[in-house]
């Protein structure tokens, strides 16, 4: 009991009680910086392979010779295929597949998205291993469009020639599905969703129509993109995408066995994040991060095997990238590799890291290493929350300027007398005495303001695409003047003190905390990101208002009129910034910082949350934006008596 | 006793002479679409029932007849099967699916029930511990969670004294067993000629398993004909289904490599065909192929050992127009269609001479190749993701104008704990696919609930599926978390599910479509790979965990005792709610009492009532009950 009452006594200690902000600066100062010392060699690692059995780059590939004929000539019937109309198209993609002699079926789909249909077909074939027993297989996908929406001409026809190839081998011990979505998100999405569905009906909120042929459990998906017309064209480096939706990664082992075989097999040099030239300094590792970190943030589909991530299914797209002299053949045979690899797993990938940043092909952070930075942004807020809550128990008796304890020109303490008994003391009075928390009315203004949040979240998701920017800048618009207009009613109406705004601002950082910190642990650059960005709503407390309350010492001498006017400044600046800092604005200056358009982000937004189940704009909206307005009605109550 | 034996064999010899032959062996070849070569092995012995008890074994396998009587089994079936029958492009499966297995494998047996239960489960266990030694197999792992009793499914294929009574049929499965060379070499012991004379020659292990589909049975059943003493038959069957290409590769260059472009065969119709851009033509007409490309061996001598054996060895069931020559010690023969049916050819292998092969020319035949349909498609699959839930899903299609009943069991493992009350069987018409889909109700359903480490599920129901309709069975489940010691050690694969079997119950001979069988059949799903919730069994996340643990643990109660306010327990002030509903109590009670005290009358009437009042002030005035009470006892 000694110590509590030792850690009890520390409650008053004006030390402890002045300390909150600083910590919590500290936090984020810490936590930021540790972002940027990740890329040094002491805070990263090589990747290594850590399954044993996957045994990248041991065999000997042999695609080549005559089959390159035979992929000129798929290729240039893929040209052709271009030229047919949609069924016609997908007629004889189903014809060349039964040729190669897979088991082929088609799979329709619609989805409604931002208040248009997205309607297409995807088809599929499965070479059944004739060793295997239809318990597991292995996914090689390649889309008719690409993420950029061209044909993926020689991605199509290279699959076809490795489905031929393949069928030719026993040694499968999974079957292997050649899946041709019709485009590169809402086909793949379509028939993974599908695969997995409970559901074998088409469900009124998917629009997917099941799927005739399965094949057990999917093990990993490898996505080709290679959009070269019939002519050919050699690439110098492959691209490997790995991001899946909502910042899942795939296991660690697939990519490093990827880049292992093309790489150390193929010599062909791999690229992470499109840095076509990565020399593997600080400056190049922490520009390949924050790629990572904003594209994991943001959540979206990256690439056609995006979908799959969330499926447990690990996946990646390897996309052609540059001018060099590697060709399709390369290409081939690294995929060949890859499957064969991929066909020795014994288990399911789930030696490796699931949780990791990559710094260039074969340098990684592990979740170890990275996860202090955005759990100490979290924390900063956590901090905050906790100070205010323990100053909303201790209530100002006297004049309020007692709290701030600003005054530099030695002011003694005032003194009051004790007398217990015989004995009689001196001591100094206590400026604030502790008081009941009235929490109702805080809570059920951070209830309110989270309610409020679904209507942003629900008219930037569901609207039709022309009407989303109007719908942003409405938000924006609403966003800026919701905070003046509550604290106004809730100062008028229901008399709102000190405390309870504290209270409130205590809730709703508390909440913001535990979420981010929660969320750190699935999607740690979304964490981070929302983190950094809601950094300055640790800082806000009630704007001075009337003469004297909480105004800089330091300005004491200048005129009454002038201080009057300075603070009205002041009071406008901060203002101004704390507006800067709102969601909506925020969205609209990193739409100009990457040089997008509006409308297409949120259009981007719309299709992964109402297609993709993307939780980004969720955290936008519900969890960052209500955290705001309340820091904004805590901003404009004004800091003056109650 | 030995010697008497001796002297009757050759009066059972002479009887065998005029019955059936004690052993016989014979392979049937068909090719199928698509460059598959279906390649059927059937080995049969049997002994009389005397002799059998007697332990005189001649063709009959001793090893695994001594099994049988050591553990009373009346009836045994035992399947190794790899791979999976290709019934969209192949037809129907051979034998009816009689002599298939599911994935792994699958033993099914009737055992003498004298003794009880307990008898019959020490039965079962020696039964599936000796064949398990015998076969090189894990059969040993068949316990009571691997065990069920169905009840439709199979019946007695031999006939039984007293019509089956007496006996209790066991089934169990095996599905992640992996069937190999080793599980064959103890089958092709068991064969007179051990796989060194006759077809059984062709049996080598690098073929077998490099089949697409194969399935090794064997069947002991009692076969009794009237007016003859009861045999005990033995029937061991080997069926695959080869790749024609992939299997006649020569054995020293077995690696698919891409042909030369010279070899390569291009589809010159295509506007793009040049030197180096070349669309591969379909392969047209039937391959060449011969039994010694395809086995790696042509057919070793013969192995005609027991007497009366007048049967072909060999049959092709293969286009009339197809020419076949028989290769036999250097000299070429034609070999004919049969006289009874035009599609088989039938050869019988000579005694003497050293090697028969067959072999077959290229030929395009116009004839389309005779298939017979199947009797019913089924695919069954496990839905949803992730480690909590998930469904299983089986669709069965019956392609044919009439409706069928079948009969359709599974045995799941304790682990998958399924919901009976999402069970939904819905069949909708192949045909159109508007119409909403309607609820089949199954004709009887045997269900036996899963016991945690004990039992596994047993569900079977008798259902009737509707002409061209596909009818959709589902039902979802939950995944156990098993104990840290009972995952294997690759518990990351999943876990396997055995395959449903569907028993395809022959039609009524009255019935209206007369196309139907009149036998039943046997058709099996592919087995399933349940994933279950893993523990990660490696160290970073355990000290992970537990330094989670223990900073949670510190920072709980430091930050519990910054927060919170200690105050002495007389100093909490009570809510004014309490307060009110106390006041309020206190009335009632004081009333209460006061209005006892009126009916009893008498003096000490009053001073309870005076106590209640005293009762009720304490509460009206905040005080806690304890002072209330003293109150009223002072004024007492």
């Amino acid at each position: 009991m000694a110590l509590s009452a030792r850690l009890l006594t520390l409650r008053n200690s004006p030390v402890l009680l002045k300390l909150p902000p600083y910590l919590s600066a500290l936090c984020i100062v810490i936590g930021i910086a540790w972002f940027f010392i990740l890329p040094l060699n002491e805070y990263s690692r090589q990747t290594y392979v850590s399954e044993n059995a996957i045994l990248p780059g041991q065999v000997h590939t042999y695609f080549g010779g005559s089959e390159h004929n035979v992929f000129r000539a798929y290729r240039q019937e893929v040209y052709q295929l271009s030229q047919f109309s949609e069924t016609d198209r997908l007629a004889a993609l189903e014809k060349v597949l039964r040729e190669i002699g897979l088991k082929v079926a088609a799979q329709p789909y619609h989805f409604t998205v931002a208040g248009e249909e997205v309607k297409g077909t995807n088809v599929y074939g499965v070479l059944q291993g004739p060793r295997a027993d239809a318990t597991e297989a292995m996914v090689l996908m390649a889309a008719w469009r690409n993420f950029e929406g061209e044909i993926n001409y020689s991605g199509l026809a290279l699959a076809l020639t490795l489905a031929r190839y393949f069928k030719r081998w026993s040694i499968w011990s999974k079957d292997i599905i050649l899946l041709i979505p019709a485009d590169s998100t809402y086909g793949p999405e379509a028939w993974v969703s599908a695969y997995h569905s409970t559901s074998p009906d088409i469900t009124a909120t998917r629009n997917v129509s099941s799927l005739p042929i399965k094949a057990g459990a999917l093990q990993a998906t490898v996505a080709l993109d290679y959009p070269v017309g019939p002519w050919g064209h050699r690439f110098d480096k492959l691209d490997i995408l790995y991001d899946g939706i909502n910042g899942a990664l795939p296991n660690l082992d697939l990519l490093n066995t990827a880049v292992a075989i093309a790489s150390g097999q193929m010599g062909i040099g791999c690229t992470i994040h499109g840095m076509l030239s990565h020399s593997d300094s600080y400056r190049d590792r922490l520009t390949t991060l924050a790629k990572g970190v904003v594209t994991q943030s943001a959540g979206q589909a990256t690439g056609p095997h995006s979908a799959f991530v969330p499926y447990h299914v690990d996946a990646i797209t390897l996309k052609t990238v540059g001018d060099g002299w590697h060709d399709e053949m390369s290409l081939g045979r690294t995929t060949e590799s890859l499957f064969r690899s991929i066909n020795n797993l014994l288990e399911h990938l789930h030696q490796s890291f699931f949780f990791y940043i990559l710094l260039n092909a074969n340098r990684f952070a592990s979740i170890g290493n990275y996860l202090p930075a955005a759990m100490l942004l979290a924390g900063s807020f956590t901090v905050t929350a906790l100070a205010l809550w323990v100053q909303s128990g201790q209530v100002a008796v006297g004049p309020a300027t007692k709290m701030e304890g600003t005054e530099k020109n030695g002011a003694q303490p005032e003194l009051e007398v004790v007398k217990i008994g015989d004995a009689v003391a001196l001591v100094p009075a206590a400026t604030t005495k502790p008081a009941e928390r009235e929490m109702l009315l805080p809570a059920a203004v951070v209830l309110a303001v989270h309610l409020a949040s679904f209507l942003p979240l629900y008219s930037l998701n569901s609207l039709h695409r022309q009407h989303l920017p109007t719908a942003l800048q409405t938000t924006i618009a609403t966003s800026l003047l919701l905070p003046a207009l509550a604290s106004t009613a809730l100062t008028r109406r229901s008399q709102i003190s000190t405390q309870q705004i504290q209270i409130m601002q205590s809730f709703s950082l508390l909440l913001l905390g535990t979420s981010l910190a929660t969320l750190a642990t699935l999607n740690f650059s979304l964490a981070f990101v929302v983190g950094v960005l809601a950094s300055p709503l640790s800082f806000v407390r009630p704007l001075p208002r009337g003469t004297t309350t909480g105004f800089p010492a330091v300005l004491g001498r200048v005129g009454r009129e002038y201080r009057y006017a300075l603070q009205v400044a002041m009071n406008l600046i901060a203002t101004l910034l704390y507006a800067v800092a709102s969601p909506p604005v925020v969205l609209y200056a990193l739409c100009w910082y990457f040089s997008q358009d509006v409308g297409g982000l949120l259009l981007e937004m719309a299709k992964g949350w109402s297609v993709q189940g993307v939780y980004t704009s969720f955290v936008i909206w519900a969890v960052w934006w209500p955290a705001w307005v309340v820091g904004g009605i805590a901003l404009c109550r004004g800091g003056g008596e109650r | 006793m030995k010697l008497a034996q001796l002297l009757i064999l050759p009066a059972t010899l002479l009887s065998a002479v005029l019955a059936i032959p004690e052993y016989s062996e014979h392979l049937h070849l068909r090719p199928l679409p698509n460059g598959y070569l279906y390649a059927g092995f059937n080995f049969t012995a049997s002994t009389s029932l005397s002799a059998y008890e007697s332990q005189h074994f001649r063709y009959f396998p001793r090893s695994l007849g001594q099994i049988l009587q050591h553990s009373h089994t009346k009836e045994l079936h035992l399947r190794f099967a790899l791979g999976r029958w290709d019934d969209e492009s192949w037809g129907s499966r051979p034998r009816d699916g009689k002599r298939e297995g599911g994935t792994g494998v699958e033993i099914w047996a009737w055992l003498d029930s004298g003794g009880g239960k307990p008898a019959v489960e020490e039965r079962w266990s020696s039964l599936v511990n000796s064949l398990s030694g015998l076969f090189c197999a894990s059969l040993n792992f068949i316990d009571r969670t691997k065990t069920t009793r169905p009840v439709l499914s199979f019946e007695p294929e031999g006939t039984h004294r007293g019509g089956g009574d007496g006996m209790e049929l066991l089934h169990g499965t095996l599905p992640h067993e992996v069937v190999c060379t080793e599980n064959l070499t103890p089958f092709l012991k068991l064969l007179p000629c051990k796989g060194k004379a006759g077809i059984s020659s062709l049996l080598d292990g690098h073929k077998v398993f490099d089949a697409n589909w194969q399935t090794m049975s064997i069947d002991v059943r009692p076969v009794c004909h009237v007016g003859e003493e009861c045999r005990l038959e033995i029937q061991q069957t080997v069926d695959i289904v080869l790749d024609i290409e992939r299997s006649m590769r020569p054995r020293n260059d077995p690696i698919p490599r891409p042909r030369p472009v010279e070899e390569l065969e291009c589809d010159e119709s295509k506007s793009y065909h040049a030197s180096d851009t070349c669309y591969p033509r379909r392969k047209e007409g039937e391959m060449a192929w011969s039994l010694s490309q395809i086995f790696g061996t042509p057919v070793r001598g013969s192995c005609h050992v027991a007497d009366g054996d007048e049967s072909p060895d060999v049959s092709l069931e293969i286009s009339p127009d197809r020419a076949v020559e028989v290769l036999h010690s250097g000299s070429n023969e034609t070999l004919m269609s049969d006289a009874q049916d035009q599609r088989l050819r039938v050869y019988r292998l000579s005694d003497s001479g050293k090697y028969t092969d067959i072999s077959l020319i290229q030929q395009i035949i116009q004839e389309a190749p005779h298939q017979e349909q199947p009797p019913l498609y089924a695919s069954r699959q496990i839905t949803g993701f992730g480690q909590e839930r998930g469904g299983m899903h089986a669709v069965l299609h019956n392609p044919h104008t009439y409706p069928q009943r079948i009969v359709y069991l599974e045995s799941l493992p304790w682990f998958l704990r399924p919901y009976m009350h999402t069970l939904k069987v819905l069949s909708h018409p192949t045909t159109s696919h508007d119409q909403p889909a309607t609820p089949v109700k199954p004709d009887k359903m045997f269900y036996t609930p899963a016991l945690d480490r004990k039992r596994g599920t047993h569900l079977e129901l008798l259902l009737t599926i509707p002409a061209q309709s596909t009818v959709e069975l589902t039902y979802d489940f939950d995944k156990a978390i098993l104990r840290y010691t009972e995952y294997p050690p690759d518990a990351n694969r999943g876990f396997d599910v055995a395959p449903a079997i569907i028993r395809v119950l022959p039609l009524n001979s009255n019935s209206t479509a007369g196309n139907g069988k009149t036998q039943d059949s046997y058709l099996r799903t592919t087995s399933l790979l349940l994933p279950l919730p893993t523990p990660d069994f490696s160290m970073p996340y355990n000290v992970i965990i537990l330094t989670s643990t223990v900073i949670a643990l510190g920072f709980g109660s430091i930050f519990n005792l910054l927060v919170r306010r200690f105050v002495l327990a007389e100093e909490v002030p009570r809510s004014a709610l309490a307060v009110r509903v106390a006041g309020v109590m206190g009335k009632v009670r004081g009333w209460v009492r006061s209005l006892k005290g009126r009916m009893r009358g008498g003096g000490d009437g009053g001073g309870r009532a005076v106590g209640g009042a005293g009762e009720a002030a304490g509460g009206a005035g905040g005080m806690n009950g304890i002072s209330g009470v003293a109150e009223s006892r002072k004024e007492r």
